[in-house]
């Protein structure tokens, strides 16, 4: 065990960086880290690549997710229902949330949005930017006057995390030099999941092949016979649907909060994500979710480890690599030239 | 018998008025060229007739049916096909997506994909590659091979020479012949001659109205009244 107190020497921090076992934890956690990113970010990259639409209410969803996964599973008594019963209905409350999400981002589409396709792009950043404070708000009264978590708004949920998360989730199993919890497996577990799903679904439907139609040529795929609007309406709902797992899955984490901060927590890196990644493009997306998994689990290892002594240089190395991606590669990693533009 | 009829039809672009008045028709088995020189209108007809650029004023009737206040798409499903001006791939999507996109239903595809690699074997070839990545000529095949798979019956083609080699001008050109025995075409091409073996009639558009019309039959591209029309 090294001590804190001393720092680190350069021997040292070799030393750690080349021993299999202290590799293997950074690459676990980084992928686990990396598959939650992608839940946040998944829905914002198809929504914007497709409609050209910053949804600033991205974030407000995904608290909107691990609210109601808190109250379901406290609701539930999940608890106390063993692993598969805990698991069973974890993943019942994944689907109820997914199909209110993306219910709500029918509405929020249909009922708004749409008013404001044929104005400049200020229009719709304002709509969504304010629709996310009063999803926000709302829920700030609702945490209030509802008395949950004690009125307590601004401070982690904690009860039904505690009460609901298997303990199962929480034990590390260590095989040869690998060590890795439940978490990071039910974590990595979802993140294949919904890359495999989303490629499917883009990649192996008529429905994907008119998304993806309609993001190179909106104009060419409606002339062609595609009902844009109905695909725009289909692709908020599974884009909202998407932000509301992503929030399931942040309530079962204990390095995330549930309160109503998080729909911020949740929007900066899902933003730097899909910019990273270049926007409008899924695989960019999926690549730059992973590197910044794998930066936060490389900060948040050597803060753990002593290499360094203060918290958030991952923050402070993921925002880096915006700023040196947006002068360098304005267009991302995987963008391509004109996507995103609009006119 | 008419199938497409246009009658007094204004379009703005924001504040400038570009169509001023147009009428024109075409009938359910003819070719018919819209001449004229460049930025006097053509494009803007076509696109008003999709309602990419819906008219201010004016009726667009379809088989009897007004087409003006219609989404695009719904003037595609009722059978007009669009064969724009630089071809408008998907670029990032493969030839075969690019058909599979422009087949109006899910079970008429297998019968899409080979009518269009009956008619251009070269797609057939290159049916895995990415559109974008196909010669100029190679494209506007394919545009044509959307515009086919479409179970369109009014095909709306804007420039199809533009940009291609001699000889690939002339493939395209027995391209859109063959394609017109089975639908009608209301086609801009600047190259006087393709147009006039294309096409049936003929009507002349200048600052954003018909100013003359006519039958093809007879008229040579040395044409003396047209060739004044054209020259800028």
């Amino acid at each position: 065990m090294i001590d804190l107190a001393a720092p680190l020497v350069i021997g040292d921090i070799a030393d750690l960086l080349t021993s299999p076992g202290e590799m293997s934890r950074i690459v676990i956690e980084g992928l686990a880290k990396g598959s939650l990113y992608l839940m946040i970010s998944a829905g914002l990259t198809l929504i914007f690549g497709l409609m050209d639409v910053i949804n600033f209410a991205h974030g407000a969803f995904t608290m909107y997710g691990a609210y109601i996964a808190g109250a379901a599973l406290l609701g539930l008594g999940v608890g106390s229902m063993g692993f598969l019963g805990s698991m069973g209905s974890i993943f019942v409350v994944m689907l109820f949330v997914f199909l209110l999400l993306a219910a709500l981002g029918v509405v929020f589409e249909v009922a708004l949005i749409r008013k404001l396709y044929e104005y400049p792009p200020i229009f719709m950043i304002l709509l969504t930017f304010g629709f996310a404070i009063t999803l926000e708000e709302l829920m700030r009264m609702v945490v209030e006057f509802g008395d949950i978590n004690n009125g307590q708004w601004q401070i982690d949920w904690a009860t039904p995390r505690i009460e609901s998360v298997p303990t199962e989730l929480a034990s590390t199993t260590e095989i040869g030099f690998l060590s890795f919890s439940g978490l990071q497996l039910l974590q990595i577990a979802f993140g294949v999941l919904t890359f495999v799903g989303i490629w499917a679904f883009l990649n192996r439907t008529r429905y994907g092949l008119f998304v993806r139609a309609g993001v190179e040529d909106e104009e060419m795929a409606k002339a062609l016979g595609i009902n844009i609007n109905r695909t725009f309406t289909a692709v908020f709902a599974v884009g909202s649907g998407l932000a509301g797992i992503a929030g399931v899955m942040l309530a079962l984490d204990p390095l995330w909060a549930v309160n109503v901060p998080l729909a911020l927590a949740v929007l900066l890196p899902a933003f730097v994500i899909v910019i990273v990644g270049g926007l409008g493009s899924f695989t960019g997306t999926a690549v730059a979710s992973l590197l910044v998994g794998m930066i936060d689990a490389l900060g948040t290892w050597a803060f753990q480890t002593g290499v360094i002594t203060f918290t958030d240089l991952d923050q402070l190395m993921i925002f880096g690599i915006l700023v040196v991606m947006l002068i360098l590669r304005p267009r991302g990693l995987f963008g391509v030239e004109g996507q995103g533009d609009h006119g | 018998m008419t199938l497409l009829e246009l009658d007094g039809v204004h379009t703005y672009y924001g504040e400038s008025h570009i169509l001023q008045g147009v009428d024109l028709e075409v009938g359910d088995d003819e070719v018919v060229a819209l001449l004229g020189r460049n930025g006097v209108g053509k494009t803007t007809t076509l696109r008003s007739i999709l309602q990419l650029t819906p008219p201010a004023e004016g009726s667009i009737r379809f088989k009897g049916d007004e087409l003006v206040g219609k989404d695009t798409y719904e003037i595609a499903e009722a059978g007009i096909g669009w064969i724009p001006e630089e071809r408008r791939m998907f670029g990032r999507l493969s030839v075969e997506e690019n058909l599979r996109a422009a087949v109006p239903t899910a079970a008429a595809v297998a019968e899409g994909l080979e009518l269009a690699y009956e008619t251009f074997p070269i797609l057939e070839e290159r049916a895995g590659q990415r559109a974008g990545d196909l010669s100029g000529g190679q494209q506007q095949m394919l545009a044509i091979a959307r515009g086919l798979v479409g179970q369109n019956e009014l095909l709306l083609v804007d420039e199809p020479s533009e940009g291609l080699a001699p000889k690939i001008v002339t493939d395209v050109g027995e391209a859109l012949l063959s394609a017109s025995a089975s639908v009608p075409i209301l086609l801009i091409e600047q190259k006087l001659g393709l147009a006039l073996d294309l096409a049936d009639r003929y009507y002349v558009m200048d600052h954003g109205a018909i100013i003359d019309q006519g039958e093809t039959a007879g008229v040579t591209a040395e044409d003396e009244k047209l060739r004044r029309y054209l020259s800028a």
